[in-house]
This record gives structure tokens, sequence and C-alpha cells, in this order.
């Protein structure tokens, strides 16, 4: 009794390279949602709360690599780093003025604000970029399929994503952990007072933090353009809310959950689709309930610890 | 039977133990003191027996009944009622507000009789306006009742936090840091006025406090916690010369 | 004295405002009249949202989702089976819905109900949570509502929305509506009841330790809210003649939650000014989306201009003007005579920013 045959069986004529198909669309799919869900977390480590602009700033990031690509002509090496540098400066420029003024101000205030700047990125790109969908201009190299030895074919894509994904892991968890400017973040996100005091410049580490998690958010913004190669301004809403969920569901404030939380929201909404068939239109519902189940089970998410409130 | 019966009470924090294995149980109209140096885990006791936190292990009885485990305001409205360390008033609303909504605990009208203002409802309102105001003229607030509670001063911010815990008609009260902040004087007014609520209104007092001049004039008893563990436990007299409270307490003050 | 000439003026002024709507009934024209039935539903809406928000503190961001439900259930129950036999093609509406009419009032008040039933269930699992925690958790509800809209064809005509709702909304009862909601409300807000919500809003251990269930209080709150956008919703959908899923999504939202910041939020009639004012500019700022030749210079308006001013306006609003119109206080006769308080207001130091959640 095989695995193929199980899945045949069981699940009206799902064949194993059907379900690898599944799982490697799966894994690309959570590595973005990774890439976005690192910015959430971040942040949220470092104030306490929900970017709501973040879905937007990756909005803005796909159209900063459509004009570098299209309307500049650069070729992608030098478009995307620069998309990068943007974007990082975007989200900068959001925590100035949206967060920033805000910072001793009720929570709610906070909230509302960020909800403002979400809301002001998503109108301004639809005026300025227009509303409606533009096509992504994914280079030659990133396109194709191979044949894996089983006769099955997938996109190339769907290899570099996740690859892509680990290599700025690796490259945010040594800055993090090895580096001055990652023990100012930490020690930031522990305390901001303690922090003023061992002489760490607080609001700039903070713009940092909004800094790198937007250009992380970028990266996640050129490969979404590349696997759903249609732009809009209002893409970031859905994936924005995913990510934030997958945060929470990993752990919120811990990278390595945010990760986690990335792969099991995107191969499990592939998963629902690929064997739930009937329930497609609820895809989108799928991490909202999941989030509920979360928070009502294990509510600091899967690596998350407890803290307890001070009386 | 003990009023107020702790049994082996435990708190942990994932690996940090802030209170462990107390003890405590309390007589009817007793004053009684919980002492100990900062961070001893004296308001994690509390919050344990007021239901803000679930104890790890152990178990509290109040007047014959199992309260481990019940919610905060299900413990209020059995009649253990509490003040604040960090006075902790509805900021934004008035004085008077602030004591009413302590008597909402009783209700005996639900909101659809309240929202109609039918004359069941309106009867309780003027009581509990009554009442309200009956405190705050004992705390000497009664001509503030309408400034909004974080206008006030320290001291009487301090007093409306013991008329808000009186207006939940408790039967034990528990008094966290009340002469924080106070100068001599204020806390032996403070002594005279708890001794006074005391027997006006059949009360059992427990009380943290760090003024040991309050604390040795006004308590039956005394409990020494240190780093979580309960060092000591008799009378004033008695805990003068205990050792072990004595150590407890200078080697804090070697570290500060 | 005071008291006699307060109710004096109070009279005065709901004899105007119905001699007013008497004359946009007859002399307006049908484009104003919409206009102002919008407006009395905003308030409606507003209200609700702040009774939750402002009055209880709990942060929630799934208004559209009752309002939604309120919507289909008063449309279904108010539309012919004729209408609905036409318009469910692509699958039978269910039993026995498809040959039920209601009168509009129980219609509305049907609606009302589903959207409470729907806050109840929701409420059990979420309102334990707090901040942005219970935001995204009310927000991922709203959705959900939405997405099962969309997809249960023989309920909701799934996208395809409904069409052909009777047009029964006219100004007596969206105004009424309004004024029965913001008399409900303040006196909810005055009794014992109130008080504990606002408790919770300004400090939840404390309220816990003063006897006030947090559980059932953040429910009474939530519940009452969704009531009301349920209804708020019911009388839109028989305004607007058509609704589909996608209308109720989380813009609807921001709109309401934009009236109750910049009315102030805790303060109901800084509602009711501020969802007058959003509703007539959103009209008003109409042109921003469009071009218009103005004979001498033609002014090139771009598609979705409205709407970056008023995410901008919110923004303004919560750094700037934190307290909104009316910040935590009522509209009230005294005070608009209180002339020492003129005073105070032309001299305004800038609001303190005040850290009450740390």
């Amino acid at each position: 009794m095989t695995l193929d045959w199980l899945l045949q069986h069981l699940f009206n004529g799902m064949t194993l390279n059907m379900f690898l198909q599944h799982l490697l669309n799966g894994i690309s799919l959570g590595s973005l949602y990774a890439l976005i869900a690192i910015g959430y977390t971040m942040v949220y480590g470092i104030l306490r709360l929900i970017n709501f602009a973040h879905g937007d700033i990756f909005m803005t990031a796909t159209y900063f690599a459509f004009f570098g690509v299209v309307t500049f002509g650069m070729p992608w090496y030098v478009a995307f780093p620069i998309v990068l540098v943007m974007t990082g400066l975007l989200g900068m420029l959001v925590e100035a003025a949206a967060y920033r003024p805000l910072r001793d101000a009720p929570k709610i205030s906070i909230l509302i604000s960020s909800i403002g700047a979400s809301f002001l990125l998503e109108n301004l790109a639809t005026v300025i970029f227009g509303g409606v969908p533009r096509p992504f201009p994914t280079p030659e190299i990133f396109t194709g399929v191979v044949t894996l030895g089983n006769g099955l074919m997938v996109q190339k894509l769907i290899f570099y994503i996740p690859a892509v994904t680990l290599v700025f892991l690796v490259a945010l968890l040594y800055l993090i952990n090895k580096t001055k400017t990652g023990m100012a973040m930490r020690a930031v996100s522990k305390d901001h007072e303690t922090a003023k005091v061992m002489g760490i410049n607080v609001n700039r580490t903070i713009s940092l933090t909004f800094g790198i998690g937007s250009m992380l958010a970028a990266v996640g913004g050129i490969m979404w353009g590349m696997k759903y190669p249609q732009i809009a301004p209002l893409m970031g809403v859905i994936p924005g809310l995913k990510c934030f969920i997958a945060a929470v569901i990993g752990g919120i404030g811990d990278i390595k959950g945010a990760v986690l939380g990335g792969f099991i929201l995107g191969i499990g909404e592939i998963m629902l689709v690929a064997f739930l068939p009937n329930l497609t239109g609820y895809r989108d519902a799928f991490a909202f309930v999941l989030l509920i189940v979360i928070l009502l089970c294990k509510p600091t998410g899967i690596v998350g610890e407890k803290i307890a409130e001070k009386v | 039977m003990s009023l107020l019966d702790v049994e082996n009470v435990t708190m942990q924090f994932g690996g940090l133990t802030a209170v462990k294995d107390f003890n405590l149980r309390l007589e009817k109209g007793e004053i009684v003191a919980l002492i100990g140096p900062n961070g001893a885990g004296k308001t994690t006791a509390f919050n344990t027996i007021t239901g803000v936190y679930k104890p790890t292990k152990g178990r509290i009885t109040f007047k014959g009944k199992n309260i481990t485990g019940l919610r905060p305001d299900q413990i209020t409205r059995l009649g253990i009622a509490r003040t604040f360390q960090n006075i902790r008033l509805f900021k934004d609303l008035s004085v008077l507000d602030n004591v009413l909504i302590a008597n909402h605990v009783h209700i005996k009208s639900n909101f659809m009789e309240a929202v109609l203002k039918l004359p069941g409802y309106r009867k309780e309102e003027r009581a509990m306006r009554q009442k309200s105001l009956m405190l705050l003229e004992k705390v000497g607030l009664a001509d503030l009742k309408d400034e909004k509670s974080n206008s006030l001063p320290y001291g009487k911010q301090r007093r409306l936090e013991i008329a808000r815990a009186l207006a939940t008609d408790p039967t034990v009260l528990l008094l966290d840091e009340p002469a924080a902040g106070m100068n001599p004087k204020e806390a032996e007014d403070l002594t005279h006025f708890i001794r006074q609520i005391r027997d006006e209104y059949n009360l059992t007092i427990f009380m943290i406090e760090h003024h040991m001049d309050v604390v040795m004039e006004i308590s039956q008893r005394i409990y020494v916690l240190d780093y979580g563990v309960t060092i000591a436990h008799g009378s004033p007299v008695e805990i003068q010369n205990n050792q072990r409270v004595i150590e407890a307490y200078l080697g804090v003050e070697e570290n500060a | 004295m005071n008291k006699k000439r307060n109710a004096i003026l109070t009279i005065i002024s709901i004899l105007l405002l119905a001699l007013f709507l008497v004359y946009a009934n007859n002399f307006l024209d049908i484009y104003v009249v919409r206009i102002l039935n919008v407006c009395a539903i905003y308030t409606i809406l507003g209200l609700s949202l702040n009774l939750v928000n402002g009055f209880t503190g709990l942060f929630s961001l799934g208004h559209a989702g009752f309002m939604a439900v309120g919507a289909y259930t008063t449309a279904l129950l108010t539309m012919s089976p004729a209408v609905k036999k036409q318009i469910f093609y692509m699958a039978p509406l269910i039993k026995p819905l498809d040959a039920i009419t209601l009168p509009f009032p129980a219609a509305l008040i049907a609606g009302g109900v589903l959207a409470a039933l729907a806050a109840y269930i929701i409420g059990a699992p979420t309102l334990r949570l707090k901040g942005d925690y219970l935001a995204i958790a009310t927000l991922g509800f709203g959705e959900i509502i939405r997405v099962i809209f969309t997809n249960t064809q023989n309920i909701t005509n799934g996208a395809l929305g409904l069409k052909g709702i009777p047009a029964t909304t006219n100004l007596w009862w969206s105004f009424g509506t309004a004024a029965f909601t913001l008399v409900v409300l303040m006196s909810l807000i005055n009794s014992s009841y109130g008080r504990a919500l606002k408790a919770i809003r300004e400090d939840e251990i404390a309220a816990e330790s003063m006897g006030v269930s947090l559980f059932f209080h953040k429910n009474l709150s939530f519940i009452i809210g969704a009531f009301f956008a349920g209804i708020g919703g019911g009388l839109l959908g028989n305004l607007l003649g058509t609704i589909d899923p996608k209308q109720f999504n989380f813009l609807f939202t921001f709109n309401i939650l934009l009236i109750v910041v910049l009315g102030g939020m805790g303060s109901f009639t800084g509602t009711i000014i501020s969802a007058f004012i959003i509703t007539i500019a959103n009209e008003v700022l109409r042109f921003l989306d469009e071009s218009i030749d103005l004979g001498f210079i033609v002014f090139n308006g771009k598609l979705g201009l409205r709407a970056v001013v008023f995410s901008a306006l919110l923004m303004v609003v919560v750094l700037f003007y934190s307290q909104g119109l009316m910040g935590t206080s009522e509209f009230s006769w005294d005070r608009l005579f209180d002339k020492s308080r003129w005073g105070r207001i032309f001299q305004r130091k800038p609001l303190e920013k005040g850290g009450t959640d740390q």
C-alpha cells in the first residue's frame, strides 16, 4: 500500500505527482508569506502593535519594480536592489509619519493611525499608478519550467523562491544575533527605557526595524509579482492580513515563529484547495479560521512564551 | 473555620516561582499585615487571592467556599475587595462615577430595565448614588465628586480607591500599600481611618505595607515574605525580634 | 430655570427637524433626499460602532459584517417572491425564504436580531482578546461573513448580490431609527451598565476587580452594537435597492471608523455631527474623482483622489486632534450657553497626549 495508492483512493484520483506539485507550491507560497510575516513580527516585537500598512508597503514595492524595469528600462539586477532600498526608505517614512508622533499615545490611536496610513498608501497608489492591474515584468531568467525525474513539470520559480527566502533569512538572523545593530534591536524590543539608558538611540533603532522589515516585504513583493504576475493597488490587503495571521500563529515577536507560521499557512491553504476542492471559495477565510483556533488554544502562538501582565 | 483560608498557594510564571507554599488564615474582624522586601511576591499573593492570577497550586477558601480559580469579579461579588499598589482609578471618569461603578456588582435590575429606566431600576440607582455620596463623605471627597479622578492629588486618589473598594460591600478588604508616599502625619491619620472603617463596616483587613510604624501600630498579626517564601508569622512583637526577618531586611539594605 | 429652557430648546429643535424632513420629503430633489437618508443611516452605524469602540474600548473592526447580515436579512424578507425567483437564477433560494414577505419594520428587527446573534457567536471566542488581537480577529470575522455570503448561492445569491430590493427606506424611517438608536444608546450609557462599559474602557483589570464581569459586559456592548449595525444595514439595503458582498468589505468599516474618530471616541453627539460631515463631504468632494470643465479652466480629477483626502483626514485627526470634534463630552444646551467655555476654546492650547494605555 503506497502513498500513491492511498492518495488516489482517499482523495478522488490525486496522484503522488500532483501531491508533490501542491507541496512545492505550498512551500513557495509559504516562503512568500514568511518574508512578509517577518516584517510584522519585527515591528510587533519592538512596538507591540500591528503595522497595518505593511501589506501596502509590500504592494508599493511591486510598483517600484514595475517602474524600474518597464518605465526606466533598467536590467533586473540593477532595478531590484534599488527597489529594496526605496521600499526600506518608504517603511521608515511611514514610521516617522504615522508612528513616531504617537509613541506615548493610547494604543488605539496608534492602531487607527496605522490603518489611516494603510488606506492612504492604497489610495495614493490608485491615484498615482492607476486602478487597473498591470502585468509584472518578470525577467526571463526567472521564467521557464523544469522536468523532474518522475516526469513532474514545475516552474523554476518554485525553487527560486524558497532559495532566495533562505538567503535573506540567514542574513537577517546574522544581523539580529551577531551584529551591534541587531543587539540594539533586541534590547529595544525588551524595554525602551532601559535601552535608552544604555545609550541606544531608540528612535533610530525602531526606524531601522521598519526599514529592514520593509526590505524583506520588497523581496517578497518582487517574487510575488513573478509568481502571480499582475499588480494592483489593493493587492497587499489580503496577503498583509494573512501574513500578520501567520506571524501570530507562529508566535508574534519571534522571527522563526513568523517563518513557521508562513509555511503552515501557505502549505495549509494550497492543500485545503487541493484536497477539498469544494471549499475553494473559502480559501481566504482559511487563515482567519486558523487564527481564531490558535488564539483560543494557544494565544501566544506555537513558539511564543506567555507574558504575564503586571498588576 | 476561618473567614479566609489560603492553603499552600504557589504561583509560578514560566520558570520563576513568585510565591511558594503561601499559607494565610484571616479571622473575622482582624487586621493582618503582609510585609517583606521589594519583589518578595506580596502583590502576587494578593493577586492570587483576588483572582487576577490563577494559582499554579493550592487552595483558597472564603466563608467556607472554595474560590480558587474564580474570576476577579466573582470573588468581588462574594465579598473580597481590594485597592491597587499603583493606583488604578478609572482616570477619565468623575470621582462619583468611580464609586458608582463599584456598586454595579450587586445590581438587581437587568440591562433592559436599566435602559428603559423602569421604577425598580430608578430606585436602585437612587440608592447607589446615596451610598456612594456617603462613602465619599466618609473619605472626605464629597465636594470633589464631579472632578475627574485623575485630577485629584495622589493622597486623595488613594482614599478614592478605598471608597471605591468599600462600595462593593466587602467582608474582607485587601489594601496594597495604602500608606505609600504619605508623610508620618498622614500615615497616622490613615491608621485611625483603617480602624474606623473596620469597626463601622465590620471588615476584616489584610494589607501590604512598607511603613513599619503603621504596620506595628495597627496589625494584630504579621506575615513576612521573602523571595516568595513565608519566613515568619506572628504578632508585631514577635516579628520585630525575629532574626530571619531582621536579616531579610538588612540584606536588602546592604544591596540598596 | 435652565432645565426648563433646555427642555423648550430641545422640543423646538425636534419640531424644526420634523418640519425640515416634511419639507425635504416634498420639495427637495431625490438626490438630496437620498444623501440625507445616507446621513441618518451612517449616524446609526457610527453610534453603534462608537458604543463598542469609543465607550467600551473594544477595538472592533468587524462592523461591516454585521451590517451585511442586517442588509441581507431585511432585503430577503421584504422582496417579493416573484423578484426573488427572477434573480436567483443560478441556484434557487432555499425554502421557506423564497415565499416569505414581511412588513418592513419586522424585517428590520429580524436583521438586527440576526446580526446580534452573529455577534453573540463571534463574541464568545474573540472578546477575550485584547487590543490589536481583537482588532484582527473581528476584522477576520467580518471577512469570513463576507466570504460565506459570496459562497452561499442559494441564500444570498452569491457574488451576484440582490437586486430589486423594495425602496422602503425614506426619511421618516431613517431619521426615526437614528433618533431611536440615539435614545436607547444614551439611556444605556447613562445607566449603571453604561458606567460598567466605560470602566472597562478605562481599565479592564480595575473594572474586573470592582466586580464588573468583563465577559458579560463586553458581550452586551458587542451584541447591542451589532443589533443596531444590522438595522442600519437593513435600512441601507432598502435604500440602495441592490446589495452585494463586495460592498461590505473593510473599506465600509473604515468609513464608519472615520466617523467615530472624527466625532470623538466616546461621544454620541460627536458621531452624529461627523456622520453628516463625512457623508456630505463624500458627495461634495465627488468632483475630485472626475474631470470637470469650468470653462476657463479644466480641473483634472483622478479616480481615488477623494479616498486619499479621507484617509489623510483620518491621520490628521488621530495625529493632531486625537479627541476629535467632541472628545468624550456630549452636546448640551448648558455647554452651548457656557460663555467661559467658549473663551477657553478660542485660546485653546494644543491637546496633551495622554498615555493611558501603557
